[in-house]
């Protein structure tokens, strides 16, 4: 082993200790339990393969409600917050007074705890006290009882994570927009170019590489959202609003099968990785084209 | 005359109702992001009885500040999620700091086989682990206490930030490593002295963003701490899932918890959209 080499390793010993003790050893664990047979009346374990995959894959709650709520939720909250923040990145770009303000009012979100925003907002949609239906009362209009149906659910769900994460991507889009280099837009300015042109043909594409990184990101967190549904819903009204981490945990603790449980982490782990192996490709290329 | 001035009428108007609309976004902006932060600081001034007709009622008290935070459990998670928080922050950022500059620096099977490691393991939901996690902790004897909960929270930030912090290295040149290399200077030497100060504004706007997401953190807190090491957020929750629904008080502690948060984000607000550029 020569020096280079023991340099290169001496750089990442300590994080890669880190991870294999608190990362890969419990994923084993629970891959290893998710082969076993762990309800309470079998205190041998016994070792059942495949089939608590199999139940898993036959279940038609995770099959027709949980994985089609997973991926719409992803691709929904994504759109939103990557059309919304890109919208806020640009305002912020421009100079105009009160834009520190308008900049510190937009980064709130990021400040408070998600478990808290959940809570907040779900008081918020509370159909007696709530401030949402008493505002549509003071419209003249019905109060709806927003958390007792699937899709009204849904949409506060996702309105929670959009507020969440908006700002995340506006911040990353801005910084993007500010180390764009300014001749492209000069030459644009003295081409008399309108300023939809110039968005469509000059930011959006120097933007791209920054957006697509944002986009993977997110895509994954988004995929495996957890706390915030647990605290609106609970994955409720009758375990409609399920996504596939609310699924693995309700199925471990609720139901008390720690193994189908896992059976459905590592289902969702394989798809997620796959999903996010085809994203990086469509990334790599994306960077490459943009040097 | 006259047409000259028509024309600069309505070219005058034209970008004033511009600036209104932009105005007027702008301030919607505003409040879309800022309601639900101001519903929190309202619930927290109200009276006990006075949360549920929150947008009629018109007494204010702030005792519900003076109960929470006579109550020793909250005060202990102060003191705790700051600690968590700040240790968090700095061994995160040195773990990953060097494991980016890897990445960055060299070429091969290593960092291939590294790179790939850390994208999967970024891909691997939380409840995959979480539960399992909790017998390791124990299973090492540090269940609820400070590394029972930082060392998880190290290995959730490992993969995410040594890509990120690939980024900044990738935008710094190295020819200045190469230089002081020659000059004598060790491979440790060009590491520490040379590329880390080029790399400030990135670990700043890391940190903070690292620190506000520990600060905020749930759902590791939850399952990995108990009575010992009470976590913010944590005893935050209970108040309207345990001891009823004391959403006064939930709501003083909250609004207590966000002060730091607002510090850190205000005075660093700055170096994060300089720091963020990937």
């Amino acid at each position: 082993m020569n020096e280079k080499t023991r340099f290169m390793l001496a750089l990442i010993t300590p994080a890669a200790l880190v991870l294999v003790l608190f990362q890969v050893v419990p994923i084993l664990t629970g891959a290893n339990a998710s082969f076993r047979d762990w309800t309470l009346h079998d205190p041998k374990r016994t070792w059942v393969g495949l089939a608590n995959y199999i139940h898993v894959l036959r279940d038609a709650e995770f099959l027709g409600i949980v994985l089609p709520n997973t991926f719409g939720f992803m691709f929904a909250s994504v759109a939103l917050s990557l059309l919304l923040g890109l919208a806020i990145a640009l305002m912020l770009n421009r100079r105009f007074p009160g834009r520190w303000l308008v900049q510190s009012f937009v980064l709130l979100p990021l400040m408070v705890a998600p478990v808290i925003a959940a809570i907040m907002i779900r008081w918020m949609f509370n159909d007696q006290f709530g401030v949402v239906n008493a505002a549509l009362e003071g419209l003249g209009l019905a109060p709806i009882s927003w958390l007792t149906q699937r899709w009204t659910t849904f949409f506060v769900i996702l309105l929670t994570d959009v507020w969440l994460w908006t700002p995340w991507f506006a911040l990353i889009l801005l910084a993007g927009l500010q180390s764009l280099p300014p001749e492209p837009f000069e030459a644009a300015r003295i081409d008399a170019a309108s300023a939809w042109r110039t968005f469509r043909h000059i930011t959006l594409p120097m933007l791209r590489p920054v957006m697509v990184v944002c986009i993977v990101i997110r895509s994954i967190d988004a995929f495996r959202t957890f706390d915030i549904v647990w605290t609106i819903s609970g994955g409720g009204p009758a375990r409609a609003t399920e996504l596939f981490s609310l699924y693995a945990y309700v199925e471990s603790f609720q139901f008390l099968n720690l193994a189908r449980g896992s059976a459905a982490a590592v289902i969702g782990a394989i798809i997620i990785v796959v999903f996010a192996l085809l994203l990086y490709r469509i990334l790599n290329r994306f960077v490459e084209v943009s040097k | 005359m006259a047409p000259a001035r028509s024309e600069g009428f309505f070219s005058a108007l034209a970008p004033r109702g511009k600036a209104v609309l932009f105005a007027l976004t702008a301030i919607a902006v505003c409040l879309l992001f800022a309601f639900p932060v101001f519903w929190l600081v309202l619930t927290s001034l109200r009276p006990g009885t006075g949360v549920y007709y929150v947008h009629r009622g018109t007494e204010f008290t702030i005792d519900n500040f003076h109960e929470v935070l006579s109550q020793e459990i909250v005060i202990r998670a102060l003191f705790n999620s700051f600690m968590i928080s700040t240790l968090a922050t700095v061994l995160s950022l040195g773990v990953t700091a060097t494991s980016g500059y890897m990445l960055s620096r060299f070429k091969g099977p290593i960092p291939n086989t590294w790179f790939s490691l850390i994208y999967i393991f970024r891909c691997v939901p939380y409840v995959a682990w979480v539960l399992p996690l909790y017998f390791v902790t124990q299973q090492l004897h540090i269940f609820d206490s400070y590394w029972g909960l930082l060392l998880p929270h190290i290995a959730v930030h490992i993969c995410f930030f040594s890509w990120i912090m690939k980024g900044f290295f990738d935008g710094i040149d190295p020819s200045m490593e190469y230089a002081a290399m020659i000059d004598g200077c060790s491979r440790w030497g060009a590491f520490w002295r040379v590329a880390m100060p080029a790399a400030i504004p990135g670990l700043t706007a890391l940190a903070i963003l690292c620190w506000l997401y520990t600060w905020n953190e749930f759902l590791f807190a939850l399952i990995l701490t108990a009575h010992e090491t009470p976590i913010l957020t944590v005893v935050m929750a209970q108040f309207v899932h345990e001891l009823g629904m004391e959403w006064h008080l939930m709501s003083a502690t909250a609004v207590i918890a966000l002060v730091p948060a607002l510090i850190v984000t205000l005075f660093g607000q700055r170096y994060v959209v300089r720091g963020l550029r990937i």
